[in-house]
């Protein structure tokens, strides 16, 4: 009796241990990134995130750049990857009988399984000459005379490619949650739709997508997070080009992408690496608003 | 009489603009995957797979050391990380009383599996590589397998968590009523009920840490060389002992497939994309394993 009792402590014991263990880490981790910033927010100010320049001998360091960089791709990203997967989801959930919807799922769990490095060499090697040749020419012939569609002669690497990569890196995601929170509106709510006699696709509009509204959003929140923080793909996409871009078919420069492209060489000086951990810090941040938003949404616990 | 046909010509639209979205995510797929492959095929051969690039004259000939490196990195991350998330994943449901402090625990670990992983890479490559580049030798498979374990944390700890809550309240009522313990009931009940669950998160672990790329790039380098056990000298270690595999550089697929973009000259497209080919088929056989085992629970 008496071991059994030391036995049950010594594992209350060692869970909050390793609950203590985990704790520590991911609050030294966060702080860590905000403490190795705080130089350059110290010695930048608010020029850190309003400036245009990013020079290491100087030691000046705005980051402009590479935030409309990373906001212009994630917009482009969301404005192609929601239709389609909400579209599809709805199909999933509403319109596929049974045997699509069993060859389907799995075909969409499959693109999880493509790693982030493989879609940029895939949107490098392959993507990028359809863009070149193709695509681009199209756009900036017959919609030239929108200014979000000037070519301003890149050869295929810019904001458009690298947010349809993006686009089909989220769409797993979204389509999923989306799939999932249409399908868990109780099926009485349907029933009563119908019963006043509207359509499917009255039902679909009035009824179940507000029912489920609240999911899709979070699908769409969590693909954005994904978009904004991707680094491997965008380096080799968006063209690295020190410029904010000026249409869809420019070049720009992505927090992660400066991030990844830069560390290496500036690990050992201070300010340079203050400055990059800065940018981190900026984009740690702005996830930690998402992870706040999304859970207001109603995250996991719901 | 007007309005009842424009119900039906909205209603049709719709209806087929769903079915095209869904053809173009089909189609999307279908294009990646064959293109991978057609782009694949010329460089994909036994020897290509079964051999480390170290043995061939020509950089990008043989990925044997990276499949090799990319297993031992994400086994070893997840064996680091797994205890750890299922014991704080009990803690959480189980021991804890709940309250403010649990929520913002929870919140902190949302953040952690949002992280973008190029944050935690210079995290991992300021403070394994650089700081403590003593023990750990710098870029190494121990510093890599840190730093991974750390990104697969809260993947196991969400799923842990999951598959605990989905434990019927009425098994843990029965076992307390027969007057078991708080142990017994947590191991003889809990933990075998959620168990399947609790596996299937730690499979995705695993393949997590086998995709991730801008991490391992930071922390784990790049070496040509099939990892080897031994022991050598490096008089910038501590103890001036260099522990292989530990503290020496290992080689990942997902670094042999960003090579091709890095050293465009010397490795080519087709054997980048050999490389990502074998590494789509490892990850998904992982993550086909964790649905197996999610799918057997659900009929057992």
């Amino acid at each position: 009796m008496k071991r059994k009792q030391v036995l049950s402590e010594l594992s209350g014991i060692s869970f909050s241990a390793c609950a203590i263990f985990t704790a520590v880490i991911t609050i030294f981790f966060v702080g860590f990134i905000f403490y190795m910033a705080y130089p350059a927010f110290q010695s930048q100010g608010l020029y850190f995130l309003y400036g245009n320049v990013w020079d290491y001998s100087e030691n000046i360091y705005g980051i402009r750049i590479f935030i409309a960089g990373t906001f212009a791709m994630t917009f482009t990203t969301l404005l192609i990857a929601l239709p389609v997967s909400f579209f599809t989801a709805i199909f999933l959930a509403e319109y596929a009988p049974r045997q699509i919807v069993s060859i389907l799922r799995p075909m969409i769990e499959l693109l999880v399984g493509i790693p982030s490095v493989v879609y940029g060499i895939f949107g490098l090697f392959l993507l990028k000459d359809v863009f070149e040749h193709t695509i681009n020419p199209f756009l900036s012939t017959y919609l030239g005379f929108i200014p979000f569609f000037v070519d301003y002669g890149y050869q295929g690497q810019g904001v458009l490619l690298a947010s349809v990569i993006l686009a089909i890196m989220i769409l797993p995601t979204v389509t999923t949650i989306a799939e999932d929170s249409i399908r868990s509106v109780p099926f009485s709510y349907r029933e009563a739709s119908y019963a006043l006699g509207a359509n499917h696709w009255q039902t679909i509009k009035k009824v179940v997508l507000r029912t489920a509204s609240k999911g899709m959003l979070l699908g769409a929140v969590l693909g954005m997070m994904r978009a904004m923080g991707e680094t491997m793909a965008i380096v080799m996409l968006l063209g690295n080009i020190m410029q904010v871009p000026r249409s869809l078919l420019d070049t720009g420069y992505a927090m992660t992408s400066k991030i990844l492209n830069d560390i290496t060489y500036h690990l050992i000086e201070d300010e340079p690496r203050s400055a990059l951990f800065g940018i981190a810090a900026v984009l740690f941040l702005l996830e930690i608003i998402f992870v706040g938003i999304a859970r207001k949404i109603g995250g996991r616990n719901s | 009489m007007k309005k009842l046909k424009w119900t039906k010509v909205e209603s049709s639209i719709f209806k087929i603009i769903s079915y095209i979205a869904a053809a173009t995510t089909a189609l999307t797929l279908i294009y990646i995957l064959g293109n991978i492959t057609v782009q694949a095929m010329p460089s994909l051969t036994w020897e290509y797979v079964l051999t480390s690039e170290s043995d061939h004259m020509e950089l990008g000939a043989g990925i044997a050391n990276a499949i090799v490196g990319s297993l031992l990195l994400s086994l070893g991350s997840t064996i680091l990380a797994a205890p750890l998330a299922v014991g704080t994943a009990i803690y959480v449901k189980r021991y804890s009383r709940g309250g403010k402090i649990i929520d913002g625990f929870s919140f902190f670990i949302d953040v952690l599996s949002g992280t973008p992983s190029i944050v935690l890479g210079i995290f991992g490559l300021y403070i394994l590589v650089f700081l403590m580049r003593g023990i750990t030798g710098g870029f190494s498979l121990i510093s890599g397998t840190i730093a991974l374990a750390i990104l697969i944390l809260p993947v196991i700890e969400r799923a842990t968590e999951n598959a605990i809550d989905a434990v019927p309240a009425e098994l843990e009522e029965a076992s307390y009523a027969l007057g078991a313990s708080k142990m017994e009931t947590l191991f003889k009940i809990t933990l075998p009920c959620a168990i399947s669950g609790i596996l299937t998160g730690i499979v995705i672990g695993v393949g997590r840490a086998a995709e991730e790329s801008a991490v391992v790039v930071l922390t784990a380098g790049y070496s040509q060389f099939m990892p080897e056990l031994k022991i050598g000298s490096n008089p910038s270690n501590v103890f001036g002992l260099k522990i292989y595999p530990l503290q020496d550089l290992v080689g990942t697929l997902p670094i042999c497939v960003y090579r091709s973009f890095e050293f465009p000259n010397m490795v080519s497209p087709s054997q980048g994309f050999a490389a990502a080919f074998v590494l789509i088929l490892i990850v998904i056989t992982i993550n086909s394993i964790a649905r197996f085992i999610a799918w057997r629970r659900r009929i057992g």
